[in-house]
């Protein structure tokens, strides 16, 4: 079990989990939480790689996962914050109703 | 280079945060009363040290922070247009109705951090930093989009914006992940010399990696089919944000998505060199010109439909990317300088285009092209100059637009390939100019001269005809501009 | 002077336009002044270049060259020979002419001028230009100026007309834009010289989608200059833009820029790539024949006199399309002569047509200025019932002997009458044509009848039988007109009884591009 294989699998399942819950889902922050997934399918990877890469004495991948998790936590707060406002002007947070540009 | 060392050669980049921090403060202490003045008077100078650091820095070319980031003249260029295009997007923010209700104290830091942002993503050379560049210039972004918090356009495009924007970056990484693991390391150099001995399995890994990031670079620079961000948040931001995201962020794209193709998936690390090869036989250019293509067709085509002038630009913009990626098709010497060469062009134009679309507005509280009638009558000091941008997006003569759509098909003419695409460009270009010249016909065939004219704004109206004399000089004698382009025209690369 | 003379008759119009910004508001009398004093000076170095033309020399004369973009290679290059001396002196001729005939503009007349000198100095540009870069600017700055003409002073469907004159040019030159390039690319040194060019661009041997590169490039300039010239089927755009312009545009877009069609073809198709031009000259006087029956036939169906007068241009050019053809007279069992009568023609034939259609359309300006309308006939959706199919005139020549007088030597100019302008042209491209395609020629021909049909129909409509009483009232030619009109008809009858100081400038330029068209192309084995 402790392959790099198995690693890898469950973040490109997380990763199809994340892109299925992004393209189905109408809810905003339902949509954020498929995003996350893919950030942390991405972790997942990067975490992986490192440990069987014979890399872990410079740790890249570790910093890296680290700045993508700094990253994604500004991300969601930001994210956040533009879905409240939404709240407040349209009354919903479900991502289709806020459509009145088209063309 | 080792940390401490690298930090005399990061000083524009380091005063720029050292003075966003004591803005912030300075702005806490700051009374509501004059806020947006003193801020924006604060930013403007921190602007104006960072352009003096960067006119001192002429290093020809060096790694910093143990290679995170190469300090370069092709850096430098770009970091010059992303610091004309906030300061004038400083300069006219005053003078924009649509943000007068709000407080701008904090727009103004958003923009300086977007434009730090920006000034990463020409220098980064690390996945990392890669990665980090993109995500600070889109959260700014994300937040300036909606700035107008009552606004409902304004929610709805930072909204798009946001989910658009975090998904295509997650994308990115995910790809950047796997290269990762098939490099080993997060350093592009590294990258390219892993990528060179990969033979066999790994080939599939690396079309998606390469795949996945070029979703993220595809959606900075508005590559179909990954623009349907861009149409609404151009419209529904404030049009100053919409002026900047339409030049700034693209032009970083470009130069960030073309030191990574170039480096990384060269086959060898010689770049910028005057011919280019994919790593492993790769079809990139294939794939950058559907790409091309698609999205130059795309733009075009939606653009026609639009009566609402600022989604008419947004589509043009995508149209524009379309055009640019033609070049990034080759990625040699020349391509890149036809790249740089169009994207200075580029900022001029579309900036000039938007700052009419905010003046206009600002009079009269147009938008829709059909509201634009008789324009030319009535404010033909701001029309004018709009028909100069407007044929300079189109590309004719004697613009500068002209000159940089030669420069870009002459890429693909002179490497000989893709001519199905410099074909396919110039017919879009006959397609764009049934576009622009509807906002021409409504302005000056529509509508009769009555002798009145309204008073026009002198400070906006003064920056719309500073952005023109670039536009038409450049068009009739361009080698200061080009000369510019190819003195900057050296990328870091070890050995190099 | 010498080296200097083109740059000052090219940019002199720019400077007027750019004076114009600095005169106030509410001087409208000013701008035309300025206009007629930039042109009209124009005019006066255009009559010294023609007089100091060395007649003697098939070079480039007056030759101008400074590097201007060194790092792309291009240069400054301008220079005149046989075939562009008429071209420049007909572009300053016309240019003065129509800013007289655009005297009583008062919509927006700082813009009109403006744009107008504008127009001038892109026409002037692209006739003298050596360098294909930039023949290339000024060839399409000259469509931002017409396509505001048009859009903004021009008739009920200006716009439409604009737009669609701007989009079909635009189509041709941004393909002419890639043959260009192409051009560029593919010689060694890198060039836009089109003297240099000539070496060079048959040197050319690449495929592309199966086909020559040599004759990619030959049709993308062909189509570049055919919508230009109009070839059919090319030539939608005309009617419509001829109708829709002020008069004074109309005379500019008949009178020079179709030459810039056929020009273009004599200036860079024919030179850089014979080997394509000997092969496509059949096509070429089908084409030619083509246009000249079409033309004429559809003269015929109009009523609307300006209507009927585009469409004879049309005709017009597909006799110069049938004496460039001419060309390969040698080959197609012809003689030497047949050729040189059949490109000095089309050259003669272009600059009389630039004339006498300048004259037709300020002839047409002049009534409906007066009347307000040019229907020959009322067409059958007229919006007054009781006028349809009724004539639109009648016994105009008893009102006005002066006018019927001017519309007369002019009409038999356009149906080639000997003793006038057109008959010499007209003639020698026909003679041409008949030695090297004798069934098309004589086909050809008949569209000569078709013409003298609708020009002595129109007129006979129009000036004679007994006169209409809604336009008793109507005055005679005021001495403007007759002043504009004068120096044309001069022409008209000084070319058809004495063409030779005309062929004397042509002659030897084209005689030596028969025979580098020729030798180039036995030198390649063909």
């Amino acid at each position: 079990m402790d392959s790099l294989e198995s690693y890898l699998f469950i973040g490109l399942v997380l990763f199809c989990f994340g892109l299925y819950a992004v393209m189905t889902r109408r809810n905003g922050v339902a949509v954020l939480m498929g995003i996350e997934l893919i950030l942390n399918a991405a972790n997942l990877n990067l975490v992986a790689f490192n440990r069987f890469g014979g890399l872990s004495e410079q740790l890249p991948g570790q910093v890296f996962a680290l700045m993508v998790i700094v990253m994604a936590a500004c991300e969601a707060a930001v994210a956040l914050a533009i879905i409240i406002n939404l709240y407040k002007t349209f009354q919903t947070i479900h991502i289709d109703e806020a459509r009145e540009m088209r063309g | 280079m080792p940390n401490i060392e690298s930090l005399s050669f990061f000083l524009p980049e380091l005063f720029l945060t050292a003075s966003m921090v004591v803005i912030i403060l300075v702005d806490v202490f700051m009374g509501p009363a004059n806020r947006n003045r003193v801020v924006r008077q604060l930013s403007l100078a921190a602007l104006a040290v960072t352009a003096y650091l960067l006119w001192v820095q002429t290093d020809p070319g060096e790694a910093i922070f143990f290679g995170a980031l190469a300090v370069d003249p092709y850096s430098r260029f770009f970091k010059w247009l992303f610091l004309i295009a906030t300061a004038v997007i400083f300069f006219v923010t005053p003078y924009t109705s649509q943000l007068l209700k709000t407080a701008r104290h904090e727009y103004y830091l958003f923009l300086l951090a977007v434009m730090f942002g920006l000034f990463l993503m020409a220098s980064a050379q690390d996945l990392i930093i890669i990665y980090l560049s993109i995500e600070i210039v889109s959260i700014g972004s994300f937040v300036l989009a909606g700035f107008l918090k009552g606004d409902r356009h304004s929610n709805e495009s930072s909204l798009k914006y946001v989910i658009y924007g975090a998904f295509s970056s997650g994308v990115m990484l995910y790809g950047l992940s796997l290269l990762f693991g098939l490099a080993g390391s997060t350093n592009l150099f590294d990258v390219q010399r892993a990528l060179a001995s990969i033979t066999g399995p790994g080939d599939l890994i690396l079309v998606a990696a390469l795949l996945m990031i070029l979703v993220g670079f595809g959606y900075k620079i508005s590559m179909a089919p990954f623009h349907f961000w861009t149409p609404d948040v151009y419209q529904g931001a404030p049009t100053t944000i919409t002026a900047y995201l339409s030049v700034a962020p693209k032009a970083a794209g470009f130069a960030l998505a073309l030191r990574v193709l170039g480096i990384a998936f060269g086959d060898n690390l010689q770049f910028p060199a005057d011919q280019w090869f994919p790593v492993g036989n790769l079809a990139i250019g294939t794939v950058i010109a559907l790409f091309s293509g698609l999205t130059m067709t795309v733009g075009n085509i939606l653009a026609i439909q639009q009566n609402s002038v600022k989604r008419m630009l947004a589509y043009s913009s995508v149209a524009h990317a379309g055009y640019m990626l033609m070049a990034a098709t080759i990625l040699n010497t020349q391509a890149l300088g036809a790249v740089m060469f169009y994207l200075a062009v580029y900022l001029c134009m579309n900036l000039g285009a938007f700052l009419v679309v905010i003046l206009v507005h600002n009079k009269f509280g147009y938008d829709d092209i059909d509201d634009w009638r008789g324009l030319g009558f009535k404010l033909p000091l701001v029309a004018v100059p709009m028909g100069v941008f407007l044929f300079s997006l189109t590309g004719l003569p004697p613009t500068a637009g002209f000159v940089g759509k030669v420069y870009l098909f002459s890429v693909l003419i002179s490497s000989q390939q893709f001519w199905w695409l410099a074909v396919l460009g110039v017919l879009n270009s006959v397609v764009s100019l049934y576009y622009y010249l509807r906002i021409m016909k409504v302005m000056f065939l529509e509508g009769e001269p009555t002798g009145e004219t309204v008073s026009d704004h002198p400070a906006m109206t003064g920056m719309i005809l500073a952005l023109m004399v670039p536009v038409l000089l450049f068009g009739v004698y361009w080698s200061p501009l080009m000369g510019w382009v190819r003195a900057s025209l050296k990328i870091f690369t070890p050995g190099g | 002077m010498d080296a200097s003379i083109l740059t000052i008759l090219v940019f002199l119009p720019v400077l007027g336009a750019a004076a114009m910004l600095f005169v106030p508001r509410g001087q409208d009398e000013l701008f035309r002044w300025i206009a007629a004093g930039f042109t009209g000076v124009q005019l006066l170095f255009a009559c010294w270049v023609l007089w100091a033309f060395d007649r003697g020399s098939s070079q480039f004369q007056f030759e101008v060259v400074a590097a201007w973009i060194p790092s792309f290679n291009v240069n400054y290059h301008m220079g005149i020979d046989g075939l562009s001396m008429p071209m420049v002196f007909l572009t300053a001729l016309l240019s003065f002419i129509s800013i007289v005939a655009s005297w009583k503009i008062t919509k927006a007349p700082r813009g009109y001028f403006a744009l107008f000198l504008l127009l001038d100095a892109g026409m002037m540009g692209v006739f003298v230009s050596l360098d294909f870069f930039l023949f290339y600017m000024f060839w399409e700055v000259m469509l931002l100026p017409m396509y505001f003409l048009i859009g903004i002073w021009g008739g009920p469907q200006r716009q439409y007309a604009a737009i669609k004159f701007f989009l079909y040019t635009l189509f041709g030159s941004v393909l002419m834009l890639l043959a260009m390039l192409a051009l560029y690319f593919y010689s060694d040194p890198h060039t836009f010289n089109l003297i240099t060019l000539i070496s060079q661009a048959h040197k050319i041997d690449v495929m592309l989608w199966g086909i020559e590169m040599k004759w990619l490039i030959w049709f993308a300039l062909f189509i570049g200059f055919a919508i230009k010239v109009p070839i059919f089927p090319f030539h939608t755009w005309l009617p419509l833009a001829h109708v829709e312009a002020p008069t004074a545009v109309s005379v500019i877009l008949a009178g020079v820029l179709l030459k810039m069609g056929t020009y273009g073809l004599l200036r860079i198709s024919y030179p850089l790539l014979p080997d394509q031009t000997i092969v496509f000259a059949v096509a070429l006087a089908v084409l030619g024949v083509i246009n000249i029956i079409w033309g004429a036939a559809n003269a015929i169906a109009q009523v609307d006199l300006k209507r009927m007068v585009a469409y004879s241009s049309v005709s017009h050019m597909g006799i110069v399309l049938l004496g460039m053809a001419a060309v390969v007279s040698v080959r197609e069992g012809g003689t030497m002569a047949g050729a040189q009568l059949g490109m000095n023609g089309a050259v003669l034939q272009m600059f009389n047509h630039g004339i006498i259609t300048a004259a037709l359309f300020l002839l047409v300006g002049v009534i409906y200025d007066r009347a307000h309308h040019r229907y020959i006939v009322y067409p059958s959706d007229y919006k007054d019932k009781a006028l349809r199919g009724k004539l639109g005139f009648g016994g105009l020549a008893v009102g006005l002997p002066i006018f019927s007088g001017f519309v007369a030597l002019v009409f038999f100019a356009g149906l080639g009458l000997p003793a006038l302008s057109g008959f010499i042209s007209e003639a020698m491209c026909f003679l041409g044509g008949f030695s090297t395609f004798r069934t098309l020629t004589i086909i050809g021909t008949f569209g000569i009848l078709l013409n003298a049909v609708y020009f002595l129909r129109a007129y006979q409509r129009m000036f004679m039988g007994s006169p209409n009483e809604r336009w008793s009232g109507l005055s005679d030619m005021s001495p403007r007109e007759i002043g504009m009109l004068a120096p044309l008809v001069i022409i008209i009858i000084f070319l058809g009884v004495y063409p030779s100081p005309a062929l004397n400038v042509i002659s030897l330029t084209m005689n030596n591009l028969i025979e580098l068209v020729n030798a180039a192309s036995s030198l390649a084995g063909m």
